[in-house]
């Protein structure tokens, strides 16, 4: 049972992630591949400030989001001027200096020594320790975040984010200022993906810059094509069944490291596969053009 | 100390140019980032390795087995993945997410057939070094060094002086021009790739003679080798040359007071600096699209 909660838990952090990198590339049309950036910020300056000055993981998280959304606008700010590709390499330059920040202030983040006994919410007085409390916890933020990006997705904003999508130059000379929404597209999904982290750091209360690394962004990003770009219920079924599916190889009597060997594989085959077949994904309305 | 730097920031840009040169063919051909000339790059040590160090080949042998073996390999990804996409004029970012996928796919599967342990690749004794202007060169730096000037000079004889050179440069320019005068596109392609490939095996083997073998190692030089290509120019070959120089050098004096660990991170602002304030490198060539 503990397992299963396990699994949920874990789910329901990277479909934030997936849902708010999906309102970056799926709803706006902007590769960016280095989402693991946004979470990475979100959960050390949590943990950090819960470890360091004692401050409660609730307020932790708000601080470790916002900081987040900063760094969406000081990655965005350069970044959103690139087109296709370069804007996808900028991004990946962004995630890999992050890491590399991460890995090497070694005085601040303890560098790959990682930090250790980080504590966990509570809700008036009472730790958040039986497993299936923290998933209602996740449950109710994947819900937070499914409900703002429905918001923002069916608003006024969210038809001009569609119109950068299909067509930047008509939706300019329509007189929309593009690079200002495309820049909070990614403070949006930024803030969002600092929730996730610091969700993520608070429930394993141990924090290593391996688990940020920009093979994690390409994951997240896997999660979203292929549940649907540009669909919010896809990328909560895409990271559920991507977080779920590769479990199911531990049943098989595989090693530890074996499994996560096989389960990379399949993520690298089902890029190539939707790529060739469904580049879509599953259940989406949106390819690259 | 800074004689040093300056010695191994040359070492470290021969490699760089040699995959920045071999990404860049490639980029000339189909102007998309072939993210898997990475795996392409460890495949072709691991090859050498299996080789020399499972099956007991002579070296020589060995290396030119494995850097055929790596051309293949950068031939077969082109046929399998890429030209479906091609067929199907998929866009470049399609392009670019389905080689992130091979490149996972194959270093995973290297990983799962070779363990996660590092190997080594020695071909004798370590020997001691050589001093030169208060620097210490090892005779396997000395071989990186030669091996990846006579690639260079190599490729370029081709690329200016013969008949299928020529073809390849006008593909560079006008693939649909060239394709009216008679140059057959796909077969192009073909060979840039198989030269490309060639090129990150050859970089893939000397750099495991100098350090080790690891799944994962051809994912931070494949980087590297993009930024060279960028810094030079994406898709220019002396750019390439001198991008990869370039990075080389900065990297290592960037370092010259600082831990080595934060060399990735330069080069990545390095990368952001360029993609931003000059998106073609220095000798870059324009493209009919815009990259801003």
């Amino acid at each position: 049972m503990e397992y299963l909660f396990h699994i949920l838990i874990i789910s329901g952090i990277y479909s934030i992630l997936a849902l708010s990198l999906n309102l970056i590339i799926g709803f706006t049309g902007l590769p960016a591949f280095g989402h693991a950036a946004f979470s990475c910020v979100g959960a050390y300056v949590s943990a950090l400030l819960a470890l360091n000055l004692g401050i409660s993981p609730w307020i932790g998280l708000l601080i470790g989001a916002v900081m987040a959304s900063l760094l969406g606008l000081l990655i965005g700010y350069p970044s959103i001027r690139l087109k296709g590709d370069y804007l996808a390499l900028a991004t990946f330059g962004f995630g890999v200096i992050v890491y590399s920040i991460a890995k090497n202030w070694v005085p601040l983040t303890k560098g790959p020594m990682g930090l250790p006994s980080i504590p966990r919410f509570s809700v008036f007085g009472f730790s958040l320790e039986p497993i299936w409390t923290y998933f209602i916890l996740v449950l109710l933020f994947v819900l937070i975040t499914v409900l703002v990006i429905q918001r923002i997705v069916h608003s006024p904003f969210g038809r001009i984010l569609r119109s950068i999508r299909e067509d930047e130059i008509a939706s300019e000379a329509l007189g929309k200022n593009t690079t200002k929404y495309k820049l909070l597209v990614f403070v949006v999904g930024a803030f969002f993906a600092g929730i996730a982290g610091s969700l993520y750091a608070h429930y394993i209360t141990f924090l290593d810059p391996s688990t940020f690394t920009v093979m994690e962004s390409i994951t997240v990003l896997l999660m979203v094509i292929f549940g649907g770009m540009g669909n919010i219920p896809g990328s909560i079924v895409g990271a559920t069944i991507l977080v779920v599916f590769p479990e199911l190889l531990r049943f098989l009597g595989l090693s530890s490291s074996m499994a996560a060997q096989v389960r990379q594989m399949i993520y690298g085959l089902l890029l190539v596969i939707l790529m060739l077949k469904r580049p879509q994904g599953l259940m989406g309305t949106f390819r690259f053009k | 100390m800074i004689e040093q730097l300056f010695l191994n920031s040359l070492i470290a840009g021969s490699i760089y140019a040699l995959i920045a040169l071999g990404f860049s063919i490639i980029y000339r051909t189909v102007k998309f980032f072939h993210f898997t000339h990475g795996i392409v790059y460890t495949a072709g040590a691991y090859f050498a390795y299996s080789l020399f160090t499972s099956l007991q080949f002579s070296f020589l042998i060995s290396f030119f087995v494995s850097i055929l073996l790596a051309s293949l390999l950068g031939v077969i990804i082109d046929r399998t993945v890429y030209y479906p996409l091609r067929f199907k004029k998929a866009s470049n970012l399609s392009f670019l997410i389905a080689s992130f996928g091979v490149f996972i796919f194959l270093q995973n599967l290297i990983a799962l057939i070779y363990g996660n342990k590092i190997l080594t690749l020695r071909t004798g004794p370590i020997k001691e070094g050589y001093h030169i202007f208060g620097a210490v060169i090892t005779p396997i730096q000395i071989l990186i060094l030669t091996v990846s000037i006579i690639l260079v000079f190599l490729l370029w004889l081709f690329i200016k002086q013969t008949k299928l050179g020529k073809a390849m440069r006008a593909v560079f320019d006008d693939p649909l021009a060239s394709n009216v005068v008679g140059i057959n596109p796909e077969r192009i392609i073909f060979i840039s790739f198989a030269l490309g490939s060639l090129l990150a095996g050859v970089a893939g083997i000397l750099i495991s003679l100098e350090t080790n073998l690891e799944p994962t190692m051809g994912f931070i030089p494949l980087l590297k080798g993009i930024i060279a290509s960028i810094i030079g120019g994406v898709g220019s070959i002396p750019g390439s040359i001198l991008g990869g120089f370039f990075l080389g050098l900065v990297e290592n004096l960037g370092i010259w007071k600082i831990s080595a660990g934060w060399k990735d991170l330069i080069a990545f602002v390095i990368l952001i600096i360029f993609l931003l304030l000059k998106p073609r490198g220095f000798l870059g060539i324009k493209t009919e699209k815009e990259i801003i």
